[in-house]
């Protein structure tokens, strides 16, 4: 899968590029307007990163050209501008999603593996892992056919994991996941462990046991 | 001076009239000496004529010299009362007694003329200087008051509009400045002053937009590279828990980050505030949002919200304000504790249970510290009082029946 980091800042897209490279995903880099137009013109990515401040224009107008062109390479802007403005007009041009800065790569890591998902399996959007199954369309969720019914939260977390599977990822990444703002101004992430403890609890008991496992105390990891 | 003035005039006006009426004393004598002389009288008529004289000329008097007695002429003031009145009125006189020749006989000639009494002259004057200086007193105030209402009335627009000025606000000044150069020169400096204040204002305030905006690629930076850490394959799990903690601290770091942006922006008035805002929808979402963390320390949740509470502000802005203050109480309850919210058109209060009074004066400051909880941005309330500012709400605080209650006041 390739994915098309639009970024200036050099050290950022060297960390998106290390963290996805685990995932097969093929990065390729352009840290300007103009360098950025001439890839997307010449090849299709299967997901873009748009950083919408650059240095020679603005971010946007590479989007608006890519809906001109009718491509449907999925696009995430990222901005370090957290403008509802921003990202309404963003959205409204089309893209994918909307990042603010700063963002945990795990974080970035779902949204893209949720796009590219809807992006190539629009109609029949179903993942398989073994005996566990998950219809994307739908948000059900099924172990050997028998439905397992999840929270909203703990459907969330799957999702989550899926899309960083074989990556660790810290308490405090998942709390700020799933509650957004709020995570950092709680006393403490324990309500982290206790969706966590829940999702792994009805798996296990469907019968699908070792995904999820809990490593160095306190960090999460969902394997193949 | 006006009391010294008027001994002043007494003594002027009384020595005038003195030596007129001793001229005047002196040309009756001299006049009526010399008509007695060209009458040519004998010596009997001259007596008989002095004897009738005498009884019908008032205010003068001839007698005729006897050898032995003092023969210098005198001019003195005498106070007798009249004999033809039957009022007891004193009259003050001037008099002349001089020696005169009339057929070669010497005669002592008495003048007595009415001048007016020093207690009258002295009345009169001080009446008149008393009037004189009402007069001024009043013409004074009255013209300083003239004076004062168009001469001022420059400065007094200028201290008016001077009056409107709000920093906050930036809004515009214009000073009319009439024709007096003074003031024009006030309202010159005035307006050097405000623009002055204005840029570095504006400029401190920028500052807080563009450092923040500026900080968040470094640490987005360094979360992003955190994240690429965990993921090496000889981690320890010693270095995992220090690249959690720094982790958290980095967290913290960009929470304080994003506040300090909000109150930047909040201040610089990038928000509408026009919106209609459905108050107990968002209060209800975000109490569902947050039921999980009521429910994790255990914390009873009373509601009281009416139904259909609508008001004007800012949507994003009012649901920061809502959070804040739910997970202020979440944070500040302890285990077990009981979280009053109450809602309707005019008030909006969230009551938690505490122990003791806080101080109101620094609850609602940037970074000041009450408890011994040191994981927040410091900035909660700060935000929260900011918004309420800016929406035009009030908020207060009070401690009682052992509980903390915020209450904002909508209009």
């Amino acid at each position: 899968m390739k994915i098309l980091i639009i970024e200036d800042e050099q050290q950022l897209a060297s960390s998106m590029a290390a963290y996805l490279a685990g995932e097969q995903y093929l990065c390729e880099f352009a840290a300007t307007y103009a360098e950025a137009i001439e890839k997307i013109e010449t090849f299709q990515y299967d997901c873009i990163l748009l950083d919408i401040m650059l240095p020679d224009g603005n971010g946007l107008k590479i989007l608006e050209e890519l809906k001109q062109e009718n491509k449907q390479d999925g696009v995430i802007i990222i901005s370090a501008k957290n403008e509802l403005e921003d990202k309404i007009k963003g959205l409204q041009i089309g893209a994918d999603d909307y990042l603010t800065k700063p963002f945990h790569l795990p974080e970035l890591s779902a949204r893209i593996y949720s796009i590219i998902r809807r992006k190539q399996f629009s109609n029949a959007n179903i993942v398989i892992q073994d005996d566990l199954q998950i219809d994307l369309m739908a948000k059900a969720v099924s172990v050997n056919n028998v439905s397992v019914v999840l929270t909203k939260k703990e459907y969330d977390l799957l999702i989550y994991f899926m899309g960083n599977k074989n990556r660790v990822i810290s308490k405090s990444t998942l709390a700020e996941h799933l509650s957004g703002d709020f995570a950092d101004m709680l006393d403490n992430h324990d309500f982290v462990y206790a969706h966590v403890k829940n999702l792994k609890k009805k798996l296990y008991d469907a019968g699908c046991e070792h995904y999820l496992k809990t490593v160095y105390g306190t960090g999460y990891k969902w394997t193949e | 001076m006006l009391v010294i003035s008027v001994p002043v005039y007494y003594f002027v006006v009384d020595a005038i009239w003195k030596t007129e009426l001793d001229e005047h004393n002196k040309i009756i004598a001299d006049k009526s000496t010399f008509a007695l002389n060209q009458l040519k009288l004998s010596d009997a008529q001259l007596m008989s004529s002095v004897a009738l004289w005498n009884s019908i000329q008032p205010g003068t008097n001839i007698e005729p010299v006897h050898a032995g007695t003092k023969v210098k002429d005198s001019i003195y003031t005498i106070e007798k009362s009249s004999t033809y009145s039957s009022k007891p009125a004193i009259d003050r006189f001037r008099c002349l007694s001089t020696i005169v020749t009339i057929n070669d006989l010497p005669f002592r000639f008495t003048v007595e003329t009415n001048i007016e009494e020093s207690g009258e002259t002295i009345a009169v004057i001080a009446i008149v200087t008393l009037f004189f200086f009402v007069l001024i007193v009043v013409g004074l105030l009255f013209l300083s008051r003239r004076l004062s209402n168009t001469v001022w009335q420059p400065f007094r627009n200028t201290l008016n509009t001077l009056k409107t000025f709000n920093l906050h606000r930036q809004s515009a000044l214009s000073f009319d400045s009439g024709n007096t150069k003074e003031f024009e020169e006030l309202n010159q400096s005035l307006n050097k002053l405000i623009e002055h204040t204005s840029i570095a204002y504006k400029t401190q305030k920028e500052f807080t937009e563009n450092a923040s905006h500026e900080l968040q690629t470094p640490l987005a930076i360094l979360k992003n590279k955190l994240d690429v850490f965990l993921q090496s394959d000889d981690l320890t799990e010693k270095q995992y828990l220090l690249a959690e903690e720094m982790n958290n601290a980095l967290n913290r770091s960009s929470r304080i980050n994003k506040n300090l942006l909000l109150l930047a922006k909040i201040e610089n008035n990038q928000f509408d505030n026009t919106e209609a805002i459905a108050f107990d929808a968002l209060l209800l979402q975000s109490i569902d949002i947050l039921k999980e963390h009521f429910e994790s320390k255990n914390i009873t949740i009373e509601l009281n919200i009416k139904k259909d509470v609508v008001l004007n502000g800012n949507h994003s802005l009012t649901e920061v304000l809502i959070n804040n203050l739910l997970l202020n109480s979440i944070r500040h309850t302890a285990v077990n504790g009981i979280v009053i919210i109450t809602l309707n058109q005019q008030i909006f209060s969230i009551a938690n249970s505490g122990i003791k009074a806080l101080e109101e004066r620094l609850l609602f400051k940037r970074f000041s510290k009450h408890s011994t909880y040191n994981g927040g941005s410091g900035l909660g309330l700060a935000i929260v009082n900011e918004i309420c500012k800016f929406q035009q709400w009030k908020i207060t605080y009070n401690f009682e029946n052992g509980a903390h209650y915020f209450k904002i006041y909508f209009s």
